[in-house]
């Protein structure tokens, strides 16, 4: 009964893992920053949000996924609500290429992720620098924007295994 | 074509309006309500300032917590870094160390002469002290460049509230919450510093640069050939920003850029000194005398005071120059020593030296008398010779047998 128990609870914390993950990578913005490679970062949250979000996961809620971008603007430094925008529009294109897909691609997916995080960085960048008089470097924006594409089939990789493990 | 239209309309109002079964919001609601805050946070709206300190508190702790294992793995990473050049680094730091305890007693004596002269311009002196805070949260941001430190206004930081590593200038405070505080490092883009270059005694502007550098700005033309690698920048004091005098990094030319080399190392922050700071007028440190003192009423007795102060200065900085002095005579006495041990050795040497000017002075007497002997000899028949052993026989041998000169 016991073993049930705890098999059970396991299981829960294992559903709720890609949502756990969300709030440890705002908390903690694991990007390796700190190996001081030049102009190397990336975006792990996107990534995170467009792959589930558009698996529609079911634990991945867009209200903790907005108060994981409330999280973010707050260790980061940026003024309130611009990553909760930023997460929230990117569910919004993935709830609109999912009500537009009949057969799904990933190449296509990849290419799509592309031009959103492209997108939502030019209006992360316009609204800090009209906005809010911020100074950034426009270089670290698209190299961010890079590495980001480029790791996504990376990851995609991974959490399809985590997603066929689930359904195992 | 009107089909298409309709399905794009279709496809956009699912996305917004539909909520699955799972959701709380649709995402027009989580949309609108982010546009919201952001527009409450740009006009600095109340509300959202003191939702940002509840959040920043709960956050910042948050975040200290879920980047322990991070950071474990990144101080393992830096300590195994570190110990592969740890001989060396050591080996520079022993040089750099003697290098500064001599630069150490002529500083302290300046800082007591600076001291005394602010006093009598009747410039604020500032009674600074600096708080220790750690590092909470440090995640180098490619885009900002900020850390979190776990002092806030109840340890009177306030924005603006200089931060140091050692003595050296590291950022200042941006945001205060109650516990907790944002540091602006000087590297980020927004981190504009008056400073001032030495020894050339240049005023411009620093600019963060987004990496583990800042740039010179706004410097007057012509004058690039002036700098070399010993220049040294520091805070000017201009604007009342930050304190004059603080180091800040050593100057280096690029091509046609002037970058500064922190002295500090931003990446490897652990804890950091806040100054907090009572500015205070000489002549409110005059009154404050006044009012606890009834005797010390009248300007003479203030005066007697500043002298009194003097003198202690004074005092400190003889007992300073006695400690010196003594040094240096022990000093002088052992070099003294040195050249008695000398001297001595050089008039064993000389003596060796003459004794074999003088061997060797014999030895070609005793071989040219082999050889002229029987020149310059008394002969029995005809006594035209020498007698051995007379200075006029020796003479004769060296002269190789000639009996006259």
């Amino acid at each position: 009964m016991t073993r049930l128990t705890r098999k059970t609870s396991l299981l829960k914390i294992y559903t709720w893992f890609p949502i756990i993950l969300l709030f440890i990578s705002v908390l903690n913005e694991f990007d390796f920053n700190y190996l001081n490679l030049k102009y190397f970062s990336f975006n792990f949250p996107f990534i995170l949000i467009f792959f589930f979000t558009l698996k529609e996961f079911k634990n991945f809620d867009y209200f903790l996924v907005f108060i994981a971008g409330l999280f973010n603007d707050t260790v980061v430094g940026l003024p309130l609500g611009i990553s909760s925008l930023s997460y929230t529009l990117i569910c919004i294109a993935t709830a609109y290429i999912r009500n537009i897909t009949i057969r799904p691609n990933p190449l296509k997916d990849w290419f799509y992720f592309l031009f959103i995080i492209s997108l939502i960085n030019s209006l992360n960048y316009s609204i800090l620098t009209l906005f809010f008089n911020f100074d950034l470097d426009l270089t670290s924006y698209l190299i961010n924007t890079f590495f980001t594409f480029s790791f996504y089939i990376i990851f995609v990789s991974i959490f399809k295994y985590y997603l066929k493990g689930l359904n195992d | 074509m009107a089909s298409s239209r309709d399905d794009f309309i279709i496809a956009i109002r699912s996305a917004f309006l539909k909520k699955s079964t799972q959701q709380k919001f649709s995402l027009l609601t989580l949309v609108s309500i982010s546009i919201f805050v952001i527009v409450l946070s740009s006009l600095d709206f109340k509300v959202i300032r003191y939702l940002k300190i509840g959040i920043n508190e709960v956050v910042y702790r948050s975040s200290f917590i879920v980047s322990i294992p991070e950071n474990f793995v990144k101080n393992t990473y830096f300590n195994v870094a570190e110990y592969s050049t740890f001989f060396r680094q050591y080996k520079n730091n022993k040089k750099e160390l003697e290098q500064l305890k001599s630069k150490d007693i002529s500083n302290e004596i300046i800082q007591y002469e600076n001291k005394e002269l602010k006093d009598l311009i009747n410039d604020y002196v500032s009674s600074s002290d600096k708080v220790l805070a750690k590092i909470i949260v440090d995640h180098e941001s490619p885009f900002l460049k900020s850390v979190i430190i776990n002092k806030g206004s109840n340890n009177k930081i306030k924005i603006g509230t200089n931060i140091y590593d050692q003595s050296y200038l590291v950022g200042r405070v941006v945001e205060v919450n109650y516990r907790t505080s944002r540091v602006l490092l000087l590297s980020d883009l927004n981190s504009n510093v008056p400073v001032t270059i030495a020894p050339q005694n240049i005023q411009a502007i620093m600019i963060g640069a987004g990496e583990n550098f800042g740039e010179i700005k706004y410097i007057k033309d012509g004058i690039f050939e002036k700098f070399d690698e010993n220049s040294i920048v520091y805070t000017s004091g201009t604007g009342a920003i930050f304190k004059s005098g603080i180091p800040i990094g050593k100057l280096i030319q690029r091509d046609k850029d002037l970058d500064v080399e922190f002295f500090s190392d931003f990446s490897q922050l652990k804890y950091v000194f806040a100054e907090v700071e009572t500015v205070l007028t000489a002549q409110n440190n005059i009154e404050k005398v006044e009012d606890n003192n009834d005797q010390n009423n009248n300007p003479i007795d203030t005066k007697i005071k500043i002298l009194e102060d003097e003198k202690k200065i004074i005092e400190e900085s003889n007992s300073k120059f006695k400690e010196e002095n003594d040094y240096l005579k022990i000093q002088i006495n052992k070099l003294n020593d040195e050249i008695y041990s000398y001297k001595n050795e050089i008039t064993s040497q000389k003596e060796k030296i003459d004794q074999f000017f003088i061997d060797q002075e014999e030895l070609e007497f005793l071989r040219l008398n082999l050889l002229y002997s029987q020149k310059c000899q008394t002969r029995k028949l005809f006594s035209t010779g020498l007698k051995v052993g007379t200075p006029e026989y020796k003479r004769c041998i060296l002269n190789r047998g000639k009996l006259n000169d």
